[in-house]
């Protein structure tokens, strides 16, 4: 079963991989959008070394790692099960014989494995050639960091398969999708590290599951969390991939009881 | 004359566009409010964030809000006039050889192609630039006089010019790659953003691209020096807030230059 699984990881990474002119061009997109945002967070820092807990080097570094995870988790948007559903397609893939939802997460996984390599590492590299970029402060924080980077992929995939369901109830649901994703990019701190609004918006923030998309990846690589806390981190990204992954199949239940294809 | 009987095809190609989208009116008034939303959280993150540092390059947020407004209404409203000439879409024309019918017809091409989509919804981000430009007014206490008034429309109207001088390009360059090209984006959608921040907090060899190559920096950031009565930090000459309908004028018509260059080479995809 698990080979089934890795068959379909691998399938999807070669997928993506045939993407190169359409990959370069993006990567351009994306280390011009960084260096803007590293030219504003420098010049909003101006005379100040520290701003809620991030130095003038940790925010570069900031934009440097939001760059970097921007196609991996796809936070700009993911239409590829919506469309399945849209065009009556998911009816096939219903019925092979693997669990609907291991059967996306595991092609999701081959995808963003596909654009961490050829979008996310390049930006990275390309940060380094041009800003004196922070390290994790141990080597604990490094090996946290790489977990955690893994939690948020699922954090982010359980989000993004339950957003496509809304395809089985409406026919809007691309708009459904682009005010989710929007939502999204706003409260994972991608735009702006959470730890920068107001204390009562990223009190609320906090409160949802966003933050383990973007935040949770900074703060572990930057050290503003440590110790206990650290782990503590870890856990409320397992817990929201959970959580968000039950209430995708409850939702999906229900969804696939009330689809009725049209037989041809 | 000539000029009456194109406006008036003009407006009634539009006008059948505006009804066609008119139908789904439920789909359209969602549609719009969300980009409304989408592209409204870029300026709502920033005033989250800004009490924390109190200014950007000496400016406050109402300053940088003015940039902000001037720029988005600006290229929403060019967004909207020039959505047929938009690269994504051109590019598509080509391919499909909807082009090529267009080439057959005994009407104006550049008018063909402007009546051949109106994305109404555009409003959307137009009305969150105007709001983010009323909330600027309300914050800077501008001194108007007279001339600042006459200036602000053409300001407007050069910046929408010069971002359309950007979809034409980048349309030009569907004639020889026949794939939209992404480079394009940058200056787009990447300009708008940077457009959005005072200039000198860039790099020079950065600023000096964005004024002398690409004028985009002529287009906003000095004529909001004049309405804002900033000094330029950069020491361009004292005329440089006033060359906007040049830079912008001058983009749009060195782009409908290379375009129709671009149209004379055309050979078709044969699709």
């Amino acid at each position: 079963m698990l080979a089934t699984y890795a068959a379909l990881a691998r399938l999807a990474f070669q997928r993506y991989l045939a993407y190169r002119t359409a990959n370069l061009a993006g990567l351009a997109t994306n280390a011009f959008f960084g260096a803007l945002r590293a030219y504003i967070l420098i010049a909003l820092f101006g005379a100040q070394t520290h701003v809620a807990g991030y130095s003038v080097q940790g925010a570069v570094t900031y934009t440097g790692l939001t760059q970097m995870l921007l196609a991996y988790l796809p936070l700009y948007g993911w239409w590829e099960l919506m469309l399945t559903i849209q065009t009556g397609e998911i009816a096939a893939d219903l019925s092979r014989p693997v669990d609907f939802f291991l059967y996306w997460l595991a092609q999701d996984v081959g995808r963003a494995a596909c654009q961490f390599v050829m979008r996310g590492l390049p930006i990275l590299a390309l940060y380094a050639l041009f800003y004196s970029l922070a390290l994790p402060p141990t080597p604990w924080h490094a090996a946290a960091f790489v977990v955690s980077l893994v939690l948020a992929l699922l954090v982010s995939f359980a989000w993004r398969f339950l957003v496509s369901l809304s395809a089985f109830w409406t026919p809007d649901a691309r708009g459904v999708g682009r005010t989710a994703w929007t939502v999204a990019i706003v409260l994972s701190g991608f735009m702006m590290p959470v730890a920068f609004f107001p204390p009562w918006a990223e009190a609320l923030m906090r409160l949802t599951p966003f933050p383990s998309l973007i935040n949770t990846e900074v703060e572990i690589y930057l050290g503003i969390v440590g110790g206990p806390a650290l782990l503590g981190a870890l856990a409320g990204q397992l817990f929201w991939f959970l959580a968000l992954a039950a209430l995708s199949r409850l939702v999906l239940a229900a969804g696939v009881k009330k689809l009725v294809i049209q037989g041809g | 004359m000539i000029l009456g009987h194109t406006m008036r095809l003009y407006f009634k190609l539009i006008g059948i566009r505006v009804r066609a989208q008119m139908q789904y009116r439920l789909s359209f008034w969602v549609d719009l409010a969300g980009t409304g939303l989408a592209t409204g959280v870029e300026f709502l993150t920033l005033a989250a964030v800004f009490g924390r540092f109190g200014s950007i390059g000496g400016w406050s947020l109402g300053e940088v809000a003015f940039l902000y407004g001037l720029v988005e209404t600006a290229f929403a409203t060019m967004d909207m006039i020039f959505s047929g000439f938009d690269p994504d879409f051109f590019s598509q024309q080509v391919r499909r050889g909807t082009f090529d019918q267009m080439l057959l017809r005994p009407v104006s091409l550049p008018l063909q192609i402007f009546a051949s989509e109106f994305l109404l919804r555009r409003i959307g981000r137009m009305a969150q630039g105007l709001a983010v430009w009323g909330f600027s007014l309300t914050l800077t206490h501008i001194a108007w006089t007279p001339a600042k008034l006459l200036y602000l429309p053409v300001v407007t109207v050069s910046t929408v010019a010069f971002f359309g001088g950007l979809f034409v390009a980048g349309a030009a360059l569907c004639f020889y790659t026949v794939q939209s090209i992404e480079a394009v984006n940058i200056f787009t959608y990447g300009g708008t953003y940077m457009l959005s921040y005072p200039m000198h907090i860039y790099d020079e060899w950065f600023r000096r691209f964005f004024i002398y190559i690409v004028p985009s920096a002529l287009l906003v950031y000095y004529p909001a020096l004049f309405f804002l009565d900033k000094p330029d930090p950069l020491g361009l000459p004292s005329f440089a807030p006033f060359l906007a309908p040049l830079a912008g004028f001058g983009t749009l018509l060195a782009a409908f230059a290379l375009w129709w260059v671009g149209v004379r080479r055309y050979t078709s995809t044969g699709t």
